[in-house]
This record gives C-alpha cells, sequence and structure tokens, in this order.
C-alpha cells in the first residue's frame, strides 16, 4: 500500500498491544523463568537456589511425579473425550433433517453459562446417596459409588464432565462449519460407486476436515490444561487426596495457599514447555498427514 | 419409505437424547431453586418442586452479598468490554490493512500468544500488581483490556480484512489520512464484529471464575463466579436451596443474550478455526 515504508505509524496503532505483551505475557514468560531459579515465599527476598526446584520436582517420591501422571491422564483423556463428543454433536447438527438449529442450542447452551454453577449442579447430581446418577442407575440394579470422593474414580468423572466447558462447545461449532464446507459432489459421487454411510465418514468427511482435525486437537490439549482449573478446583479441590491434582491446582496451591513462588514458577515453565511442545510436534504431524485440498 | 421415516425417527431420538444430556444440568438448577431445602434430601431424587417455592430467592437475597457480586461483575463486563473493543479495534488495524516491517512477525506472536495458558504468567503477573499495590482493587482485571487481549485482535483482524480494500484507496484520493480512514470506513462497516467481541466479552466476563480469585480478597469485592464460590464455602451446612437459586440468577442473563445474539456468537466462535 501506499503508506510509506519507514513510517512509524503502523507501530503507533501496535502500541498498546506492545505495551500489553511486554507487562502482561511476555515479560511474565522471561519473569517466570526467572523465579523458578529462586525460592521466594514473598516475606523475605528471593535467594538464588540454580535448579534446585527443578531437581526436587524430578527427584525419586516427589509428589510432582503424581501430579505430572494426574496431569497427563487428564489432558489425554479429555481431549479424546471432548474430541469425540464435539465431533458427534457437530455430525448429529449436519444430519438432513428439520430443526437442527433448535438442537445446536441446546448442545451449546452449557458454553455459555459459568462453569461454577454447573460444578454445584453436578456435585448434586454425583452425589452418593440422593444423587439422580446413582437413582439411575438403581433402577437397573446397579449401586453407584460415591463418583466424586472415590479416588479411582473423581479423575475420571471430571473428565467426562469436560463436555460441559467451553472449549467443547467451540470445539463443536468449529467442526459444524467445517463438515457444512465439504462439497456435497464428493458423498453424491460415493453414493453412486455405493459407499455406505461409514465409508463415507472415513474416506471422505474425515480427510476433508482434517485440517480443522488438527487444529481442535491443537487448542483442545491446551484448553485442558487451562479450562481444567475452573472445572475441577470447585468440583474436588484436587481430592479426594491428590486424584485431581491437576498442574494448575497444583500451581495454584504453590503459589497462591503455600506462598512458594519459586516451585510454582518452576512448575509453570513445565507447563509451558508442555504446551510448546504438543503445538510444534502436532503442527508438523499435520504436515504430513493432513489433506488440505479440501 | 417405511426404512427413511424409521431411520428419521432414530435421528430424532439420538439427536434429542444429546440435547437432554447437555440441558439436564440448566434445567436441574432452574428448577430445584424452587425447591425447600427439605426436597434436596428426599428420595428418589425429583426434577420439579413438590409446588413452586420462592422462599429460596427472598432468603438469598437476605442472605448473601449477592447484589454486591452483581455490582462487581457489571463493573468487570463494563470495563473489560470498552477497553478491548478500544484497543483490540485499533490494534488489528495495521495488522490488516497496511504493510510495514515485521507485520507477519507480530501476527505471528499474536497467534502464538493465544495458546500459552494463563498458568504459565500468573505468578509473574500476581508480582507485578503486588508490586503497584493493585492487589484487592478491580485494576487487575480490568487494566489489562486496555492494552488488547490477542484473541480479540486476531478476531478484529479476520473482519478486516473482508473490506474491501478500494474503500481504503478511494478515501486515501480524497486526502484522509490512516486515522480518518479507520474512523470513518473502517469502524462503521465493522458494526458486526464489534457486537460479536462485546457479547463474548461479556459472557466471558459474567462467567470468568481463575483471575478473579488470584487477584480479589474481599468479599465486598468479589464478582459473582468467586461469590457465589465463597458463599458456598462459608455455609455451616451447605444451602443447596439458596445456592441453587444464586446459580439460576447467574445462568439467566447469559442464557437471554445468548438467546438473541447467537449468531453474532457462533460467528465469533467459529472464526478461531478458521485460519
Amino acid at each position: 500500500m501506499a503508506f510509506k515504508r519507514e513510517s512509524i505509524v503502523p507501530y503507533l496503532y501496535l502500541l498498546p498491544w506492545i505495551i500489553g505483551f511486554t507487562l502482561f505475557m511476555g515479560g511474565p514468560i522471561i519473569a517466570a523463568i526467572v523465579i523458578s531459579f529462586t525460592k521466594w515465599d514473598l516475606l523475605t527476598p528471593p535467594t538464588w537456589v540454580g535448579l534446585s526446584n527443578f531437581i526436587n520436582m524430578f527427584s525419586a517420591g516427589s509428589e510432582f511425579w503424581v501430579i505430572l501422571k494426574v496431569t497427563l491422564i487428564f489432558m489425554v483423556f479429555s481431549v479424546i473425550i471432548t474430541m469425540c463428543w464435539s465431533l458427534f454433536t457437530a455430525l448429529l447438527l449436519n444430519q438432513r433433517v428439520r430443526g437442527t438449529g433448535i438442537f445446536s442450542f441446546f448442545y451449546f447452551a452449557p458454553a455459555v453459562v459459568p462453569l461454577i454453577s454447573l460444578t454445584f449442579v453436578f456435585q448434586l447430581m454425583f452425589n452418593k446417596e440422593l444423587g439422580i446418577v446413582n437413582y439411575v442407575l438403581s433402577l437397573v440394579g446397579m449401586e453407584g459409588p460415591n463418583w466424586l470422593m472415590d479416588s479411582r474414580l473423581a479423575l475420571w468423572v471430571v473428565t467426562v464432565l469436560c463436555i460441559y466447558t467451553y472449549f467443547t462447545g467451540q470445539m463443536m461449532l468449529i467442526f459444524d462449519s467445517a463438515l457444512k464446507e465439504v462439497p456435497k459432489e464428493l458423498y453424491e459421487a460415493a453414493e453412486i460407486d455405493g459407499a455406505n454411510a461409514v465409508n463415507k465418514f472415513f474416506k471422505i468427511t474425515i480427510p476433508a476436515i482434517s485440517p480443522i482435525f488438527f487444529f481442535n486437537l491443537v487448542t483442545g490439549t491446551i484448553n485442558s490444561l487451562n479450562t481444567s482449573f475452573a472445572l475441577i478446583y470447585p468440583l474436588t479441590a484436587g481430592g479426594p487426596g491428590q486424584a485431581t491434582q491437576v498442574m494448575s491446582l497444583d500451581i495454584y496451591v504453590n503459589a497462591f495457599k503455600n506462598f512458594r513462588m519459586g516451585y510454582a514458577s518452576a512448575e509453570a515453565v513445565i507447563l509451558f514447555a508442555i504446551t510448546a511442545m504438543m503445538s510444534l510436534l502436532q503442527f508438523r504431524l499435520s504436515k504430513k498427514w493432513v489433506h488440505y485440498e479440501a | 419409505m417405511n426404512t427413511r421415516a424409521t431411520i428419521k425417527i432414530f435421528q430424532y431420538l439420538v439427536m434429542g437424547v444429546v440435547a437432554i444430556i447437555m440441558f439436564f444440568p440448566i434445567l436441574w438448577i432452574i428448577t430445584s431453586s424452587f425447591k425447600p431445602l427439605i426436597e434436596f434430601n428426599s428420595y428418589p431424587p425429583s426434577l420439579f418442586p413438590s409446588h413452586l417455592y420462592f422462599e429460596n430467592y427472598t432468603q438469598l437475597f437476605l442472605q448473601s452479598k449477592i447484589f454486591i457480586y452483581l455490582r462487581n461483575t457489571l463493573i468487570l463486563i463494563v470495563g473489560n468490554t470498552l477497553g478491548t473493543l478500544l484497543s483490540s479495534s485499533i490494534v488489528a488495524y495495521p495488522l490488516a490493512r497496511m504493510e510495514f516491517k515485521g507485520r507477519d512477525f507480530i501476527f505471528g506472536i499474536i497467534l502464538a500468544t493465544m495458546m500459552v495458558p494463563t498458568f504459565v504468567t500468573i505468578v509473574p503477573q500476581y508480582l507485578l500488581f503486588r508490586e503497584f499495590g493493585w492487589l484487592d482493587t478491580f485494576l487487575p482485571l480490568i487494566v489489562p483490556a486496555f492494552f488488547a487481549y490477542p484473541y480479540n485482535v486476531f478476531l478484529f483482524r479476520q473482519f478486516y480484512k473482508t473490506i474491501p480494500k478500494e474503500l481504503d484507496e478511494a478515501a486515501k484520493i480524497d486526502g484522509c489520512n490512516s486515522w480518518q480512514i479507520f474512523w470513518r470506513i473502517i469502524v462503521p462497516l465493522s458494526r458486526p464484529i464489534f457486537i460479536t467481541i462485546g457479547v463474548l466479552s461479556s459472557i466471558f466476563w459474567w462467567n470468568e471464575f481463575f483471575t478473579p480469585l488470584i487477584f480479589i480478597d474481599s468479599e465486598n469485592l468479589k464478582p459473582l463466579s468467586v461469590g457465589s464460590y465463597s458463599f458456598s464455602r462459608t455455609m455451616f451446612i451447605i444451602r443447596w436451596d439458596l445456592l441453587m437459586a444464586m446459580s439460576t440468577i447467574m445462568i439467566i442473563p447469559p442464557m437471554i443474550l445468548y438467546l438473541f445474539t447467537r449468531r453474532y456468537i457462533m460467528e465469533g466462535v467459529k472464526t478461531t478455526g478458521i485460519k
């Protein structure tokens, strides 16, 4: 365009972001790395401890291994469940029937209401003696467990409840618009060749939406690390024991309950590394696998 | 013909079951907000109260600080929505309409920062706001909005890209400078994206739980999300009746907004997936 190349005008418009990025994003990331090499309780000045936060974290018998295990289980399975659920609901919304608009209203509704309110009602619904979930199970002759208080079950309950979070709704809408863009002729051609519904799904639908599939996989993974807090903290507060203590909760507890700023920052650095690795890995893989022609 | 009808019934059945699964918790909150406390202990649990009992709401107004929480939530919504509309719309402008050194690099950073979890930056941010003396005020929750949220910059940029470049050129020939082009051409044509981001920002700050939990301590400054959580914690026994009434009050406004601005919400949410 005709604006002069050396002009500072564009940078003036960018100024709010430049300041915001420096103060609230770039600066804090660097600061987190620096603080991770210190011991700091906010009462006394920070002391330099080198790598000892990381050494403590990864030493044998450290509780961090438990946190890491819980985080990875939650991450992997919540992504699988939310990906399947959002793709399934998006496929339902693409059926050739009337009234999909009304159904989509209900499918996306949980995404717009406060998650904290939903966590209250989940506690009622999953109550051992009085909850509706165990009542339904009792109708088919099963005795329901104490879902949120059982250390083997609690993690699975919160993993499944991820289908009610905003990011699952977002993934559904993104899948939905991707599905609407798959050329109809492809299906018609396949039908002439005698393909059945399953064939059409794996041979046409999946390849056509594969870029979006990978996009959702990356954002879903990162969101599961992020949104997990507002779901898990009110529901179980990381318990029972540490059964649902994912990394976001552990950072919160260490930083703002125990005031171990150095240790919490070391965890934040690990979280940042996991996130960065996931994005890089998935984008690499997507280049290999994804069909971009559709 | 018969099999087609069967398939259709089956489709509606599956779609209906999914709708019930997704909407059931919301429905349960609303109907149980009209139950007296004693009915929360009845077995089997029933969706509907034995009769409509409005006492929960009057008790809630008397026993909780719901009006204060509501006021605080509204302050956060107005501050953040104004802030991000103002700053993000301006920041996105050169990214969409100008050519300059480092543009793609900067846009790349903005995209990358959308991926950084809040938990990575929260400790340094907390220390920074502590340094400023801003803890336990609204400032750490509102001021950052005036410095452009990456997600909203992205949405504005994508929208500006759809406005024909010829309009800028014509205005330039008429002697408009870049600010006049922005203010007289881009902004008036961008009404839909202003509405979309306004709505999404309002819903986000109505629901936001984590950052107020970190930065606010005083009961009188808590928004509804954190306020309802502390309300559930400070009771000697959990008052499910009052908590469900409070949750209903928290659910209705975003649902109404969603009902009337659904098109804008869907458009904004979907745009993230299109690169």
